[in-house]
């Protein structure tokens, strides 16, 4: 049952990128009800096979990191859908459903690995989960600041080209990126250290063999120096956009190391 | 019912014609009551703006009819009726659909997607009705131009981008800050483009507004009527610090916001971003600023630039719109059609209930011992075979209005069945 939904949930979601994308430049308002419906149905049948998930393994779907990655793609849906609704920035379906797209097609296409038998501490479920939602952050993030750069590339270069009318202002662009950056990065830094205290518990060690471990202090670093120059060195603009997506790709490379590496965080 | 549209536009008349048929709206109402009242036409509207005199009617003879609405259009200037009738297009029953339709939506307009028609439009409708010229044909057809242009406006993107220089420097300003609402604003120089932008972006709710001015006593007066401060010449480089957005427009032979000016003040600025907006020839910014981070400045070629993208972009939603009116006429077409059958159905109708309801009367007559059954099955059987016998032509004359080919089958109809003349 849940790979079926899960099938569907996946279809739904290329068909929503494909229609957003298209959405972009066409700008016909039938293909972006159209855009928002697919990914309505892909979410609801990803929220279904989530939930007959979590019966079938009689626990939250966030033992094994395809599941978690599919979680966070949940949430990532959810908010995407919510953000767009409230700003009325249509054009977000556009930059997050790609991402969307690769992310599920990676947690599916990972061997289900069966859980480290340690794991089963309710400190375990909370690092995850912390991480989850910092990582949800991070994506809406890095679309934030994919629009930043098309659009400031446009004014700077005084040719305002297709996206131009349809992206919105560069500064609402730049608070955004901000705001998501603070918010995903205490989520992020909570359970980092939950794990690593956790880590230390269980193996002895902060790091021991796992490669998702250290790519995800990678981007922490990345991320933590982004919002010190934003706090502290009035960093803005293209220079905070860069660095979101330098610190997204650390990210991706980090689930990419904990999908398809072994480590301790399964596959 | 044999609509036409009729007239000269600026896609085919010069503007000394157009200036020359133009009529005010005494004159319009007086041309209508002559037409209308006379019995030339039986409905008419007519359009009269700068850039187009048209009239749209209904009459018998349409050619007939459009010959005498123009006479009485040259007549009020003298003009020569000769010299327009080579000029006329006239477009009639499907073809005056589609030209209202396009001519409401702004895509028959010299700048396309221009807001003013729609108004002009609504305008003469208005008039004409006030002069009891509007009967149910040029009703239903200007009830439907209107919603089309609605549907057009908010549906395509024809009118959303701006097309003249003031509009578009303050549409940039608006994908650079959140919002203008409290954005300050300095003007450097008091030109008249420069005064109209400012007035935009006060519209929007920019504020404070300063004026810096070389002549005192004009910088006062701008400040004036857009209600801000004028301050000192040499006070600029704080005014500088201060704003969000600048507009110049001075006479200075050269560059007077140079580099250094402007480098100085975006150290203090955090985040907020910088936006010059350059309208003087020569330039009053040094091009060199917006290498700045958050500094952005277009001049008046790249605002030019921006007005033709916008054009273009226009053009190209234009298509869009085109798309959506052909559907709207079909639509229209098929609605006018259904309109013109149905009386003749329910007259149909009517007829047959007529002779069904008389015999039956006259049979029951004749049977004063007839049960309620035997009356009931009296009535059923007749009302049986009078809807058998009225489905086919229904059924017909409803495909036939629908494929636009009803009128033929409506006169052999009321022949048919002696429904008298229709109306």
């Amino acid at each position: 049952m849940h790979p079926h939904l899960q099938n569907i949930a996946i279809i739904a979601y290329v068909c929503a990128m494909g229609l957003a994308l298209a959405h972009l430049v066409q700008r016909q308002a039938l293909v972006h009800r159209l855009a928002l419906l697919a990914t309505l149905v892909g979410w609801i049948a990803h929220t279904l096979a989530l939930v007959v998930l979590a019966i079938e393994i009689g626990g939250p779907p966030l033992g094994t990191l395809p599941h978690a990655v599919s979680v966070v793609v949940w949430v990532v849906v959810l908010l995407e859908m919510l953000v767009e609704r409230q700003s009325g920035v249509t054009v977000l379906g556009a930059f997050v459903m790609p991402v969307v797209v690769v992310l599920s097609l990676r947690s599916s296409v990972a061997r289900p690995a069966t859980l480290a038998p340690v794991l089963g501490n309710a400190w375990i479920w909370i690092h995850i989960a912390l991480a989850l939602v910092g990582i949800a952050a991070f994506v809406l993030n890095f679309a934030g600041a994919i629009m930043y750069l098309l659009q400031e590339r446009q004014i700077r270069h005084k040719r305002p080209g297709r996206f131009y009318h349809r992206l919105p202002p560069l500064q609402t662009l730049d608070r955004w990126t901000y705001r998501t950056l603070a918010l995903g990065f205490p989520f992020l830094t909570t359970g980092l250290i939950l794990g690593a205290v956790w880590a230390r518990t269980a193996w002895g060690s902060v790091f021991a063999f796992d490669p998702l471990a250290f790519f995800s202090l990678v981007a922490w670093v990345i991320y933590a120096g982004t919002l010190a120059g934003r706090a502290a060195g009035g960093w803005h603009g293209r220079r905070a956009a860069y660095f979101a997506i330098i610190g997204f790709a650390a990210l991706v490379v980090t689930l990419g190391a904990g999908l398809f590496l072994p480590g301790r965080h399964g596959a | 019912m044999p609509l036409f549209a009729a007239g000269i536009s600026h896609k085919n008349a010069p503007l000394a014609l157009r200036e020359q048929l133009a009529a005010d709206e005494d004159k319009v109402r007086e041309i209508l009551r002559d037409l209308v009242g006379g019995g030339t036409l039986r409905e008419a509207v007519i359009l009269s703006t700068c850039n187009r005199v048209e009239v749209y009617g209904v009459a018998d003879v349409p050619g007939e009819a459009r010959a005498i609405a123009f006479r009485h259009l040259c007549r009020q200037r003298g003009v020569q009726s000769a010299s327009v009738e080579g000029l006329l297009y006239t477009h009639a029953e499907e073809e005056a659909i589609r030209h209202a339709f396009r001519v409401a939506a702004s895509l028959d307009s010299m700048m396309i997607g221009e807001p003013q028609i729609l108004g002009q439009v609504k305008d003469a409708f208005a008039l004409a009705q006030g002069c009891e010229a509007v009967g149910p044909a040029l009703h239903t057809l200007f009830t439907q131009a209107f919603a089309v242009a609605k549907r057009v406006r908010t549906e395509t993107e024809i009118a959303r981008h701006a097309v003249s220089v003031s509009f578009a420097a303050v549409e940039l300003a608006k994908k650079i800050f959140a919002k203008l609402a409290g954005r300050a604003v300095l003007l450097l120089g008091a030109g008249k483009m420069s005064e109209l932008a400012a007035k935009h972006l006060v519209e929007q709710g920019a504020f404070p507004i300063y004026v810096v001015n070389r002549t005192w006593a004009r910088a006062q007066e701008l400040a004036r009527a857009l209600s801000g401060t004028a301050v000192p010449f040499e006070e600029m480089g704080t005014a500088l610090a201060a704003v969000d957005i600048v507009i110049t427009s001075t006479g200075a032979p050269a560059a007077i916001v140079t580099r250094d000016m402007v480098a100085r003040v975006v150290r203090g600025r955090g985040t907020r971003p910088l936006f010059f907006i350059d309208i003087a020839v020569p330039r009053d910014v040094e091009p060199g600023v917006d290498a700045l981070p958050g500094v952005y400045r277009y001049d008046i070629d790249d605002l030019q630039q921006v007005v033709d993208a916008n054009i273009r972009e226009r053009l190209r939603e234009a298509q869009r719109a085109e798309a959506l009116v052909e559907r709207e006429v079909a639509k229209f077409r098929a609605r006018l059609g259904d309109v013109e059958v149905i009386p003749t159905i329910v007259s149909l109708r009517e007829r047959l209930e007529e002779i069904r309801a008389g015999e039956v009367r006259k049979t029951l007559a004749r049977l004063p011992d007839a049960s309620p059954e035997t009356r009931d099955a009296l009535e059923a059987l007749s009302a049986g075979i009078v809807n058998k016998i009225l489905h086919a032509p229904i059924t017909k004359l409803r495909e036939s209005s629908r494929a636009g080919a009803h009128r033929s089958w409506l006169a052999l109809v009321h022949e048919l069945f002696g429904l008298g003349r229709r109306s």
